[in-house]
């Protein structure tokens, strides 16, 4: 009798959490389902009173007359790239630095340690002006460049390495050099393959940023040939401020193939995440 | 620091004479020397250089060596008498204090139920966490759509319950906590996964441990979670925090800081400041000033999370 009771309220205690993360996780869901089915409407169809909560007809041109208007590949085509010379730098940087801090003796070497340090706890706007002011001293206004190079070095990538290459035994360096392997080698044949969970780690968060980033492609372009995804959006938000089924159309394009990717590595995202959380 | 250097003092490691030895010194300059050089010109030289911007009046135009002096006056200008600054500045402490409070509660909330025995965690975290990977951007084109004041879905179905239409980000009232909505929907998932990893952190002996001593649930809560998840707290208190405080893309393409600068914020007025009125020197003195304060909070919360095991 008392056991029944007591796996009842179990039962109910269960029930109870399935509705609580049920409730949050439409919530999480709605809003790119609301933009899907919001880019099948017509544009009147979203104005109409009282509101409709589906198309009557889903216009799929939408989205295949989408590419005459917006150069949608031209944009996938500058974020990809930019992203992916960020990343790469910021990896290249990142791991050698770490390894020269976390594996040699120089003079000088503790000081510049402590300079990335403290270089880490600088937030992005106070340097906001200066960079913009330097990159356009250079010529590199409106440029790649501009866009890419303040980019590819991390302090906050070149503590991490550094963190995860001090753990590895100096004996197997050692060893090596009694080889007569070169240093460049050592680097690329043991300490990059050891590293390896640490660098997709540092990678998948620098190409989120990277990808996502909008304040310094904002400020850095205006030639629309080298916009990124999301100055794409907001090129569309007010060109589409009357047809909002083409910007939810424009906005679902941009947006879900890396929720796609996302969806298919994130495994990968979510260990990284919880390592350099409770690292840090 | 490695082993090597522990017997020398901090500014100079004992030096290694052999050639052999002076070759690797050579190596790890050559590894750190791009990098360093980098820092020193997108981040150091910049910091000292905007420091300097803050202390004159400059229009980004003019040559750098004839800005002319205003020593303190942009600070205490914004500290006295901009209303749009102090207001700018109340926003994002109201915006900061929001977000943080309810992502800290309803990210444990959500790890507590996740960390139970459920079916589909994997599930569960890949869709509380879609929105961290999507650009901030996008939400924001999302969810001005969503809560518009005529057209919005949230509005339809509050009519179609029976309930007033809201202006949401365009209310004076209601701007501020509509962008603290989105910026939870936004990050919530992300501080899931950090107490989720910090939950499961926990050695399950401690909980055997209550029970036998009978424990119930919300003991186990207040005398095992709580004080093992402090780091972990502190994690995400600090890091929610210092983005909090400094928001743009979504209040720049929701409200752009309106109706009435009732949804400005500082970076936002700072952006504005330099590149719409081209004031660098008081858009420089603002990023200090927020810049200080964002340092004070952190410090005060590091305080008030750490570890105090020894000092209670």
């Amino acid at each position: 009798m008392t056991d029944d009771t007591a796996s009842t309220i179990q039962l109910a205690g269960s029930a109870i959490k399935y509705v609580v993360l049920a409730v949050g996780a439409v919530i999480m869901v709605f809003p790119f389902i609301w933009m899907i089915i919001a880019s099948l409407m017509t544009a009147g169809e979203i104005q109409l009173r009282p509101p409709v909560w589906f198309p009557a007809v889903p216009q799929f041109n939408n989205y295949t007359e989408l590419p005459e208007k917006v150069p949608l590949l031209r944009l996938y085509f500058n974020s990809i790239f930019t992203s992916g010379i960020i990343v790469f730098g910021v990896l290249l940087s990142s791991s050698l630095a770490g390894f020269a801090f976390a594996k040699y003796r120089f003079p000088g070497r503790d000081f510049l340690f402590y300079l990335i340090l403290a270089t880490m706890m600088i937030p992005f706007f106070v340097t906001l002006i200066p960079v913009f002011f330097i990159v356009r001293q250079l010529g590199w206004y409106d440029t790649y460049q501009g866009l890419v190079v303040p980019g590819l070095t991390s302090a906050y990538g070149i503590f991490l390495m550094r963190q995860f290459m001090i753990t590895l035994p100096d004996e197997l360096i050692d060893a090596a050099r009694i080889d007569g392997a070169s240093e460049l080698r050592i680097f690329m044949r043991i300490i990059v393959p050891l590293v390896k969970p640490a660098l997709a780690t540092l990678g998948t968060f620098t190409f989120i940023a990277s990808w996502n980033n909008f304040l310094w492609p904002l400020l850095v372009l205006s030639n629309r040939e080298l916009f990124t995804l999301p100055l794409g959006i907001n090129t569309m938000k007010s060109l589409y401020s009357d047809n909002t089924n083409l910007l939810m159309a424009g906005t679902a394009v941009s947006v879900i193939p890396m929720l796609i990717v996302f969806i298919f590595l994130q495994r990968y995202f979510i260990q990284g995440i919880a390592l350099t959380g409770l690292k840090g | 620091m490695s082993s090597h250097a522990a017997k020398s003092a901090w500014w100079m490691p004992d030096i290694p004479k052999s050639a052999l030895m002076r070759r690797r010194i050579v190596w790890a300059y050559a590894f750190v020397a791009a990098p360093i050089v980098a820092l020193l010109i997108f981040l150091l030289g910049p910091i000292l250089f905007s420091g300097w911007v803050s202390l004159h009046r400059w229009d980004m135009l003019s040559p750098v060596d004839q800005m002319p002096w205003r020593g303190l006056k942009n600070y205490s200008y914004l500290l006295t008498t901009d209303p749009v600054f102090l207001k700018s500045l109340g926003n994002t402490f109201m915006f900061a204090i929001g977000g943080v409070g309810t992502n800290t509660i309803l990210g444990l909330g959500i790890a507590l139920l996740l960390n139970s025995r459920i079916r589909g965690r994997t599930i569960w975290r890949v869709l509380y966490f879609m929105p961290v990977v999507t650009a901030p951007m996008a939400l924001a084109v999302m969810f001005s759509f969503i809560f518009d004041r005529n057209f919005g879905v949230v509005n339809n179905i509050l009519t179609a319950i029976g309930l007033p239409r809201q202006p949401f980000l365009s209310g004076i009232d209601q701007s501020l906590m509509t962008l603290v909505f989105i910026a939870v929907y936004q990050y919530v998932g992300y501080y899931i996964v950090i107490f989720l990893a910090g939950l499961q952190g926990i050695p399950q002996d401690y909980y055997d441990a209550a029970q036998v001593d009978g424990a119930g649930k919300l003991q186990e809560f207040r005398f095992i979670t709580l004080p093992l998840l402090r780091p972990v707290m502190l994690f995400v208190v600090v890091t929610n925090t210092i983005g909090a405080l400094q928001v743009f893309d979504l209040v720049f393409a929701t409200t752009g800081g309106a109706p009435a600068n009732s949804s400005m914020t500082v970076v936002l007025y700072m952006y504005n400041t330099a590149f719409k009125f081209s004031r660098m020197g008081r858009a420089s003195a603002m990023a200090f000033i927020l810049f200080a304060i964002i340092m004070v909070i952190t410090l005060i919360q590091v305080r008030l999370l750490q570890d105090r095991t020894y000092t209670d």
